[in-house]
């Protein structure tokens, strides 16, 4: 079981794996260096619990305040339904998975 | 299948293992794996986070239920908290006003379908049920 987040070639951040208390540090420090309008792509992405969902909640906020804000895609439906019951789904723009 | 997990996040691997190893052993529904990933996580965190008194580990006990699975997670040494009675989190609250705090717990009580409370002896004990045909 792992974590791992990372720019891809395209410049849109992508994570791998689990987004557990565990990770939310390593995930915080990285999104603290993004500036500007951020795409994550979270098609990769196995699992978040709260700790995660902080991370993205604070990212956002911060880039919000400058104007841009977090893109999220390819969504599953996991993900999806922690978002939809957070409320995640009204704050951010969400792009699901195709399949 | 139970197991005494320490009192650290770092041990969340570990559960996820026990995890995988009960729903193998008892060919559960992967479908509920999330819920039950999530839920667990909360629950300990909590623990974890909350009482800083214990240096006892957390138990946790999980077995099949009907259709589903039933998960108690036990804490030592700890002051009464019924996570039935967190406050909630206003999920409609523009992002200037929300905040991570206690949306946990919220998820927990929102995605579980039943969830039990024992308190004896200074011992804590949190059962949650998922089970759907």
């Amino acid at each position: 079981m792992m974590f791992e987040i990372e720019f891809a070639n395209d410049g849109i951040v992508a994570v791998d794996g689990r987004l557990d208390a565990a990770q939310a540090v390593k995930a915080q420090a990285f999104l603290d260096q993004v500036e500007g309008k951020c795409v994550i792509d979270l098609a990769k992405l196995e699992y978040i619990s709260s700790a995660g969902l902080g991370v993205l909640l604070k990212t956002h906020k911060r880039i919000m305040g400058s104007g841009s804000g977090i893109k999220l895609i390819n969504v599953n439906h996991h993900i999806h339904d922690i978002f939809r019951y957070s409320g995640f789904d009204k704050l951010f723009e969400i792009v699901p998975a195709n399949n | 299948m139970k197991q005494k997990f320490k009192r650290s996040f770092n041990e969340l691997q570990n559960i996820v293992t026990m995890t995988e190893s009960v729903f193998r052993k008892h060919g559960l529904d992967p479908n509920l794996r999330n819920v039950v990933d999530l839920a667990t996580e909360e629950l300990f965190v909590n623990m974890v986070t909350y009482n800083t008194e214990s240096n006892e580990d957390i138990l946790i006990h999980m077995g099949p239920h009907e259709h589903g699975i039933e998960v108690s997670l036990t804490d030592y040494n700890v002051e009464r908290f019924d996570p039935r009675s967190a406050s909630g989190v206003d999920v409609n609250a523009p992002l200037d006003e929300r905040t991570p705090g206690g949306l946990g717990l919220y998820l927990v009580l929102k995605m579980v379908d039943s969830i039990h409370y024992e308190y004896r002896n200074r011992q804590s004990k949190i059962t949650f049920i998922i089970d759907r045909k």
